[in-house]
């Protein structure tokens, strides 16, 4: 196979498909980030959240627990996900402002309760989950693009899109970037600290939920799949600088595409390796992230 | 009885330390000027930030005849008391317009757009910049946009925390003309702290001199005219002999 051939059937299908899977990536590392940016706590229990609420779909839609539509199944899932972020977020808020460390290591706990009620209801089996994802392929100069592709593309742009219209042109938005650069001014004008926070906490948990019903249908559902999916998030998070949504969403996506091509020209079991590795390189070339910039402060 | 805001025997302390306030009782009646005068660490910020619910305190504050002690702060601003604190505390990555916006957060769309257009009337110098990133700004400028802020949430009570701290001469005066054409022009009462006697001394009705956390002593404007109470004022900025 020549060099040309190379580069249009391995390369650029790895490039197009590290890119859909990277735009999952970013919306669980959106997520992240939002909830760091303003209220300052690595959010653990992302992962095992949004797993929940994957479960919660399966177990709504396939007759496990009751036998709804897709729609309404996913609707109850975004409730779901709502009510738990806001009751983890009403439990942590009185440490919320007194230590970041604190509330970080309760969200690790609320991960491990929230991975055991995904046990308890549903089991540690290996389950499908089934989306109408429409299902049709074409090829485009030599690239094959899926249903599942275009799904993901639409679902991300729309997500994303409406994610930062909210916080570069609303007055939310504008709130939501005064708290995360500086809550005392925030304060002094009048705003409600603990509102915000809930907004940032309730569009993470959102986030969360979309990302992993849009990566399940590419494996299988068990414990643990979500909350190994929002370890490349996380990674993403990291090489954005971890307080950058723009950073955040080109780190999916370079996540996406890296560990595409590692796991197809070097190793698929090293894959977590890699991925270590690229955070700690991320770490020490860009440790404020990869869009960091000169002079002010990150956006 | 019908002052605007009065603290009685208010105390702040920051954890098992001496107190930074102990027992200040002062009044503010409408429309007037207090001036909060004293060295550093004289607890003249803790007072303002207890006043304007960002630090836990002890005492009575009544406003408007109703007691807030234990009101959030938030509360505090929709009731009229603003604080513009010390380093201007603007935020950087915001636009001009959105700071502004910021301000008057609490306030209804169509009072906020108001308010907003009065300021910037009021300060040409950063009307000029509304879309420019408020870190772009100068200190002067970024001042403006402080106090601006503050006066977007339309405040019965402006808390003004050292206004011409790390400003030229010049722009110290420009920043308290316009507090002259604000007080002209409205039934605002302002608390200013401030290390600068001589333009405290030109906008205030009365002053408080402060030292170690506690109110040592109170004099007019008018009584400042006097060389000796001159001194004594100058002494409490010093830390010195109380007044």
């Amino acid at each position: 196979m020549s060099f040309w051939d190379s580069l249009l059937y391995d390369l650029f299908p790895l490039i197009w498909s590290g890119m859909i899977t990277g735009c999952l990536y970013a919306l669980g590392a959106l997520g992240l980030v939002m909830i760091f940016k303003c209220s300052k706590v690595v959010n653990f229990s992302h992962g095992n959240v949004a797993g929940l609420t994957a479960f919660l779909v399966y177990g709504l839609s396939s007759g496990v627990l009751m036998s709804l539509s897709w729609g309404a199944a996913v609707l109850v899932a975004l409730l779901a996900a709502v009510a738990i972020a806001f009751l983890i977020y009403s439990i942590i808020s009185p440490v919320v402002f007194e230590s970041d460390l604190t509330s970080t290591i309760a969200t690790l706990g609320f991960g491990l309760i929230a991975q055991g009620v995904t046990l308890l209801i549903f089991g540690a089996d290996i389950v499908a989950l089934d989306l109408p994802i429409p299902r049709f392929a074409f090829s485009v100069l030599g690239l094959l693009i899926t249903g599942y592709d275009l799904t993901v593309l639409a679902v991300a742009v729309v997500t994303i899109g409406a994610l930062f219209i909210i916080i570069d042109y609303t007055k939310l938005g504008i709130a939501f970037r005064a708290i995360s650069e500086n809550p005392f001014a925030a304060e002094v004008c009048g705003l409600n600290l603990r509102s915000v926070h809930y907004f940032a906490w309730i569009t993470a948990a959102i986030l969360g939920v979309v990302g992993a019903l849009l990566i399940v249908p590419t494996t299988f559902l068990s414990v643990t799949t979500v909350a190994t999916f929002m370890l490349q998030a996380f990674a993403a998070a990291v090489i954005g600088g971890f307080a950058s949504l723009p950073g955040a969403l080109v780190g999916g996506v370079l996540v996406g595409v890296l560990m595409n091509l590692f796991t197809f020209y070097v190793s698929p079991e090293f894959s977590s390796t890699f991925l270590l590795a690229v955070i700690l390189a991320a770490l020490n070339i860009f440790p404020n992230g990869i869009l960091q910039k000169v002079g002010g402060s990150r956006v | 009885m019908n002052d605007l805001l009065s603290v009685e025997n208010l105390s702040v302390a920051y954890g098992a330390g001496a107190p930074a306030v102990s027992s200040v009782s002062f009044t503010v009646g409408h429309g007037a000027v207090v001036a909060l005068l004293g060295a550093n660490g004289a607890g003249k910020s803790s007072i303002m930030k207890a006043v304007s619910g960002l630090t836990p305190a002890t005492g009575k504050i009544r406003f408007m005849g109703e007691e807030l002690l234990s009101s959030p702060a938030r509360r505090r601003v929709a009731k009229g008391i603003v604080y513009v604190p010390e380093g201007r505390e603007i935020v950087g990555d915001l636009t001009v317009r959105e700071n502004l916006v910021l301000g008057g957060y609490q306030k209804p769309a169509a009072e906020r757009k108001e308010r907003m257009e009065m300021v910037l009337d009021l300060f040409p110098e950063i009307a000029e910049k509304v879309d420019r990133q408020a870190w772009r700004l100068s200190g002067g400028e970024q001042q403006m946009l402080a106090i601006g802020r503050g006066l977007v949430a339309n405040p019965k009570l402006l808390l003004l925390d050292e206004p011409s701290l790390g400003l030229a001469p010049l722009l110290v005066r420009r920043v308290f003309d316009r507090l002259a054409t604000i007080r002209e022009e409205s039934d605002l009462a302002i608390v200013l702290v401030e290390q600068n006697l001589a333009v405290t001394m030109r906008l205030c009705d009365d002053l408080h001199f402060l030292r170690g956390g506690r109110i040592v002593g109170h004099r007019g404007a008018e009584e400042l005219k006097d060389e000796t109470a001159r001194q004594e004022a100058i002494n409490a900025y010093l830390g010195a002999a109380a007044a």
